[in-house]
């Protein structure tokens, strides 16, 4: 009824917790996963080291489950919620900023089923053991690399956008001023992780170390 | 006689909501500095399509005709624009037109907006001053308070940012950038500020301020240049910091706190 007081349904909640969990955990891993991946660029015995070390924290299953599988799920699966809701419309209105809102939305879908796929093949089909060898020889596969190339791209735009967006759903970038930097910051974060992800396939690809020297 | 310049106005007509969509075309003698209602106008007056029939003059809304009145939105060209401050010099030819999608269609090129001010009343932008006797002048405004808040109240409730938002759809009950807008207005306005908990708590509720997902359109289709982004930003910075304050003291309001209070014996 309009007039009176509309009592706050659960939406609020779920919207912020949704924006957060982008960042942290999920922001937070891809950081992690990618550092760690990044051993492959120093040399296939760091990688297998750095993987079995992950592989053998304590508390592996539930630190999983709290903090990688379950904040993914939400996102992802209220993500489609939030895909559902939108009407893009940046063919007529293509402003870069509208773009940037349909990428998300792309990206987010594209994600969703990359990172069942991900996950598929390089935890459970390798029963949460992961070496070197066993990438190297899902890279062998063109589809494969090709899936990973756009599992890269995508994850990075995501994350950085999602970084802007997040600055701005938090009232932490209000001026224009303040919300071209929280854009250049995030368009610095996916530049970085892009460049980062694809250095790391390469290294899986080509079998190519440039950290090799540090040994 | 020297035959006139024309140009071409296509404009998508429906007699009412449930009839069918019609195309129809009109040849619009040109003349320097013509405005989209001029044209409109000129159509009421000899109401015959470019292939020579008879029709009726098309229905819209205009009022003030100086972009101050928010009356006469409508598509034109595909863009959510006042057709009184849209000059047929600087549009593409043929110049199509049509109504607004985002609100519920009454007849051609008119549309019923009226959810708007609902939601104005349902985000409570007002300020409520009536009572039983006076109450005296209300708090000063500073210059630079007035000087920030003027951009925002010259919100014209024309409905260009919602009908460019992807987020306003019959999915969601999204109230929009305008309303969103009016809320940091009057949350800012030292009367109005008295009862900004109460926005806020409106602005958590269904189709609050959690349904932008930052496409940033509607700054670009305001017609008063509006910071609608850094007004959408601001108020998700007000409602984090009352909602987080809320839900760490465990606080439900004024009201549970008036009932604490009489639990306790306590007069006010």
């Amino acid at each position: 009824m309009p007039g009176t007081a509309s009592k706050p349904d659960s939406s609020y909640f779920w919207d912020k917790l949704h924006s957060l969990s982008g960042i942290i955990p999920i922001g937070a891993f891809l950081a992690e996963h990618f550092w760690s991946n990044s051993y492959v660029l120093v040399s296939p015995e760091r990688y297998n080291s750095t993987a079995a070390g992950l592989e053998q924290i304590p508390w592996r299953i539930p630190v999983e489950f709290l903090f990688i599988w379950l904040p993914i799920v939400f996102h992802g699966c209220y993500g489609l919620d939030i895909w559902w809701r939108g009407k893009a419309n940046v063919l007529g209105h293509p402003w870069m900023s509208n773009w940037m809102y349909v990428l998300q939305r792309w990206t987010g879908i594209v994600l969703f089923a990359y990172i069942i796929w991900h996950v598929w093949i390089e935890r459970f089909a390798t029963h949460g053991r992961s070496t070197f060898a066993g990438v190297a020889h899902d890279f062998a596969n063109p589809y494969y690399t090709a899936f990973y190339v756009i599992g890269v791209l995508a994850a990075s735009f995501h994350l950085g956008n999602g970084l802007f967006n997040f600055c701005c759903k938090w009232g932490i970038a209000v001026t224009p001023r303040a919300q071209r930097a929280a854009g250049f910051f995030g368009a610095f974060v996916g530049v970085i992780f892009s460049v980062a992800g694809l250095l790391i396939v390469a290294g899986f690809v080509y079998n190519w170390h440039p950290f090799s020297g540090y040994l | 006689m020297m035959a006139d310049k024309t140009f071409i106005l296509r404009i998508k007509r429906q007699a009412a909501p449930q009839e069918r969509v019609v195309w129809e075309e009109f040849e619009i003698r040109y003349r320097p500095h013509l405005n989209i209602i001029t044209c409109l106008r000129d159509i009421a007056e000899k109401p015959i399509t470019r292939a020579g029939d008879g029709t009726t003059p098309i229905s819209y809304d205009a009022n003030c005709l100086e972009e101050i009145c928010g009356a006469c939105a409508m598509l034109i060209n595909g863009y959510p624009r006042q057709a009184c401050s849209a000059l047929v010099d600087n549009l593409e030819k043929p110049i199509r037109l049509e109504p607004l999608t985002k609100f519920p269609l009454i007849r051609d090129l008119q549309v019923d907006r009226s959810i708007m001010f609902e939601n104005l009343k349902r985000m409570k932008c007002w300020v409520p001053i009536d009572g039983t006797y006076a109450i005296g002048p209300g708090p000063r405004m500073s210059p630079e308070q007035q000087q920030i808040g003027y951009p925002m109240a010259r919100c014209i409730t024309c409905g260009n940012c919602l009908e460019i938002c992807p987020k306003v759809n019959d999915h969601t009950q999204f109230v929009g950038a305008a309303i969103i807008n009016q809320v940091r207005l009057f949350n800012m306005h030292p009367t109005g500020n008295m009862h900004a908990r109460e926005r806020l708590e409106a602005m958590m509720g269904p189709g609050g301020i959690q349904d932008c997902d930052n496409a940033m359109n509607c700054v670009k289709v305001c017609p008063k240049s509006i910071p609608l982004t850094e007004s959408n930003n601001e108020i998700n910075r007000q409602v984090l910091k009352h909602a987080v304050w809320d839900w760490l003291n465990f606080s439900e309001g004024p009201t549970e706190r008036d009932e604490e209070w009489k639990r306790l014996g306590i007069q006010k």
